[in-house]
């Protein structure tokens, strides 16, 4: 069975051109003794499983009527090119991929087959990350990304027509970038909450703008955003300083008390990102000055 | 089953053809290393690419591939000079990867010129793919150094829940960032068992000299929250402003009520869903979750009572 796909492989290869399947049946070697049904089963499944290995086989017609479709494998689109890639790159990247996981998955040791086998190995990583699950459309997104096709999809009730100009990972989750047709303005959508995507048939079908970076579109979480415009004086108690101390930004005049205890001087640029943030403290830490803010936070609590 | 072996083999043998070709005189055991052959089986693959090629089937139409004492010998098989291109999902894991590691600052540099040479033969530009991950706290520095040398850490410890605080040994395993935030995974002898700890709620981390042998393979770094039988949830239904929620916490997402999005949040502990509920006020209304509404009550009490205004 390898050799057959060898021969397969070797022949559309050297072909270079669209190649109908009854020529395979009786050109390529391993084919030719099966009755038609075999035939077509023996190659509907050697197709898929050169598809699944990354082989690029496309339909094409066979000649300028159109009258026949044949298989046709372009060798600058099969081949990988060559990234020229060191002994201790691949082991850097191998490694990389080893910590870094998607919901825990590790990629396949055949990807480092592409890229010139697994080098002697370098010491191994004690840091790692997850970057949570990948959701099932995020390949299909980086290739409209990078081959620059409209994607289709519906995403909070409504359908859209996206240009993909990018992909961004943040806090977990994976957002793609890029501008809904009619509106100029970018904007991110999460991947694992998209549905029903449809990727265009026409690669190139828009030109990025120079020097777009989709990792701008992604907001920040809402407590970072916004300008400095009130200082506040907070307290915290002696069992929770050294947390307070940690999370405090360099802007921050710190005062140890006596007892521990540690008052903060700091500005505040939305009051309320900065009460939801005083919240996690529970009642180990108090507003003491402005007023303003002290109320701002007792209302906000007071609320039922 | 034989499909997936025989896919499995394609995949090595197409990837190894390249390698030998590029470089001429490559040594048996290079390849059979590199490609995870024994000896035999490369001997195998190298016979079954002997008796393949291309139509006519005669010499000079076949492949040549043989072992030649302790040379790997590939000839007349330059269709297969170049691996296949990676799919978008492995070149995808690759690169997200790569740049995950450079982002938290602790990528040596082979992986970033790597992660350069990768992307530019694989996306458009560089604004295009972007993977963050938070900047590693100090203590990072420290835990991962004790994890690779196998040296137990003695950590001061403010558990997420209650609050309360702890001394406990730990044989750390692996430092590692989900979610937003970075953890410490390991065997802690406090609690007998594999634990996870989020780094900024370690208040201290000393290394004490002590040594263990690390696990063979140490878990994934995963924090993937599985349920467990005292778990508290809570369904919230999001008002504006609340949306936060569920893009930054693991939630449920819940079908939508009035055209709000409701979630639903699950801790190991009341408090931790109190505080939230808390930190929503008036932006979120919560739909279920009886020891939620309990724990956010008894923590605007508490705050009330520290301002003076019980």
């Amino acid at each position: 069975m390898i050799e057959r796909l060898l021969n397969l492989l070797a022949f559309l290869l050297s072909a270079g051109r669209p190649v109908t399947a009854d020529e395979i049946r009786y050109t390529v070697a391993g084919y030719g003794q099966e009755g038609d049904d075999a035939f077509r089963r023996t190659f509907e499944r050697d197709k898929d499983l050169l598809r699944r290995l990354g082989v690029p086989l496309r339909l094409a017609p066979t000649d300028l009527w159109e009258v026949e479709q044949g298989y046709v494998l372009r060798g600058e689109e099969y081949a990988l090119p060559d990234p020229g890639l060191t002994d201790e790159e691949r082991a850097a990247l191998w490694l990389a991929a080893q910590v870094v996981r998607a919901g825990g998955q590790a990629p396949d040791q055949e990807v480092l087959f592409k890229l010139g086998g697994l080098p002697p190995m370098f010491g191994g990583a004690a840091l790692g990350a997850d970057l949570g699950a990948a959701p099932r459309e995020l390949a299909g997104l980086f290739e409209a990304v990078t081959e620059a096709r409209e994607v289709a999809f519906a995403y909070k009730g409504k359908s859209r027509r996206v240009q993909p100009y990018g992909l961004v990972h943040r806090r977990g989750h994976w957002y793609l970038v890029g501008p809904q047709r009619g509106d100029p303005e970018a904007r991110a959508f999460r991947v694992d909450r998209l549905s029903e995507l449809q990727v265009g048939s026409r690669p190139g079908a828009f030109t990025r703008p120079r020097g777009f970076r989709a990792a701008a579109v992604v907001p920040d979480a809402p407590w970072e955003a916004g300008e400095a415009t009130t200082e506040v004086t907070v307290r915290f108690d002696p069992e929770i300083a050294w947390w307070a101390r940690r999370q405090l930004g360099r802007e921050a005049a710190l005062t140890e008390e006596p007892g521990g205890a540690l008052v903060a001087r700091f500005p505040v640029a939305a009051v309320e990102a900065f009460v939801g943030w005083m919240v996690g403290f529970e009642d180990g830490a108090e507003v003491l000055h402005p007023p303003e803010v002290r109320r701002a936070l007792l209302d906000h609590v007071g609320l039922p | 089953m034989t499909r997936e072996r025989t896919a499995a083999r394609l995949s090595r043998l197409l990837g190894m053809l390249p390698w030998v070709i590029a470089h001429p005189g490559a040594e048996v055991a290079e390849v059979c290393s590199r490609f995870g052959y024994t000896r035999d089986e490369l001997a195998r693959d190298l016979a079954a690419v002997f008796v393949s090629g291309l139509p006519g089937y005669g010499p000079g139409d076949l492949m040549v591939a043989y072992i030649d004492g302790d040379e790997v010998v590939v000839d007349l098989a330059d269709y297969f000079a170049r691996p296949v291109r990676l799919t978008a999902a492995e070149g995808l894991a690759l690169l997200a990867a790569g740049m995950a590691l450079e982002s938290s600052g602790a990528a040596p540099e082979a992986l970033r010129s790597a992660v350069a040479k990768l992307a530019a033969v694989l996306v458009p530009d560089d604004g295009t793919l972007a993977v963050d991950l938070p900047p590693p706290p100090d203590l990072a520095d420290t835990l991962s150094r004790a994890a690779e040398e196998g040296e137990v850490v003695r950590l001061v410890y403010t558990s997420l829940g209650r609050g309360e605080t702890t001394v406990r040994e730990v044989a750390p395993w692996r430092v590692f960032s989900t979610l937003g935030n970075w953890y410490l995974s390991g065997y802690c002898r406090l609690a007998g068992g594999e634990r996870v700890f989020r780094l900024d709620r370690i208040r201290e981390a000393r290394p004490t000299g002590e040594r263990f042998a690390p696990p063979a393979e140490p878990p994934p770094a995963t924090v993937r929250y599985a349920p467990g039988a005292d778990d508290v949830a809570a369904v919230i239904c999001l008002g504006p402003g609340a949306e936060w929620v569920g893009e930054y916490y693991p939630v449920e997402v819940l079908p939508p009520q009035e055209g709000r999005p409701v979630v639903r949040f699950t801790a190991p502990d009341a408090a931790v869903v109190g505080r939230l509920l808390v930190r929503l006020g008036s932006r979120a209304r919560l739909l279920e979750g009886p020891e939620a509404a309990a724990a956010a009550a008894d923590l605007r009490a508490r705050l009330r009572r520290r301002y003076g205004a019980a």
